[in-house]
């Protein structure tokens, strides 16, 4: 046999060993439920600030001049948000169940 | 602002539906269990979910299999160096695909591939992982050296040399 014909034929045995494996049907079925929930959760979330916002304050914030304190107020929120999730990333010696990695998925996406 | 959301979603959907099976596959490979492979994977995409937005931003009409690939590849690695281990029982579980042979060459067929797997972890992590994303991903050159973070070049000697490698292995027994 010669080098090439060899070559093809271990790489032909490589990919019929390293064959692509199916995921089980329900871990698709959990998965997609748990990004759609996600979605709607956090499109609810936010739509209830927008909410809570009265006349004036979403007039207020048409104005440049006030954008600063929103503007910390998230830095200040995503500093937050981030050492907590690298905390629970420490605190977990392994990735744990889809609930929990969707709660604080949520609690990352939720404003404050 | 509202409609970019449910757009970004629909497009993450996408991407999810597009390449399961691919994150499945590697994770699968990386641990050798499905129970882990299945955590691994959850945990894979959930982190892209978070970082979708940037990643699209940044890969400017790039396909993004090669980045949640990377981020399956340190979530493996993450998971190795926790337990500090190797996977143990890849070999005892995969079952090869099946092919239209006689019965004695599919047995056959089934030790040769559960030796190729036994030899393959025998090889230094780097080629291990290159292999899996080749041959069980089909992935090129170039998307292999974006997931792992090399140049072309050095991911085509990586490739050339893992093979060789466990072709040499092999050949030795």
């Amino acid at each position: 046999m010669t080098d090439a014909a060899s070559n093809f034929e271990f790489e032909r045995l490589l990919s019929d060993a390293l064959h692509p494996v199916d995921p089980p049907p329900d871990l698709a079925t959990r998965m997609e439920t748990a990004f759609a929930s996600i979605a709607e959760l956090a499109a609810a979330e936010l739509s209830n600030w927008a909410d809570e916002l009265s006349e004036s304050e979403v007039d207020a914030l048409r104005d440049p001049r006030n954008w600063v304190r929103p503007v910390v107020a998230v830095a200040a929120g995503t500093v937050a948000g981030g050492a907590l999730v690298l905390l629970e990333l420490r605190r977990r010696r392994r990735p744990s169940g889809l609930r929990a990695s969707a709660e604080s998925l949520l609690k990352d996406l939720r404003p404050d | 602002m509202s409609d970019a959301k449910p757009e970004l979603d629909r497009q993450f959907e996408e991407l999810y539906r597009a390449h399961l099976r691919d994150v499945y596959s590697y994770a699968y490979y990386r641990v050798g269990n499905h129970h882990d492979a299945e955590d691994l994977t959850e945990q894979a995409f959930l982190q892209a979910y978070r970082h979708f937005e940037r990643a699209l931003a940044e890969s400017n009409g790039r396909p993004l299999r090669p980045w949640l690939i990377r981020i399956a590849h340190n979530l493996a690695s993450n998971y190795h160096r926790d337990r500090g281990r190797r996977p143990e029982t890849a070999l005892d579980v995969v079952e090869p695909p099946s092919h239209p042979h006689a019965t004695e060459r599919v047995v056959e067929g089934r030790e040769e591939l559960r030796r190729v797997l036994a030899h393959l972890d025998g090889l230094p992590d780097d080629r291990r992982e290159a292999l899996i994303m080749r041959f069980s991903l089909g992935m090129s050159n170039r998307e292999i050296a974006r997931a792992l973070g090399r140049t072309d070049g050095a991911t085509k000697v990586l490739i050339h040399r893992a093979i060789k490698q466990l072709e040499e292995s092999m050949g030795e027994e």
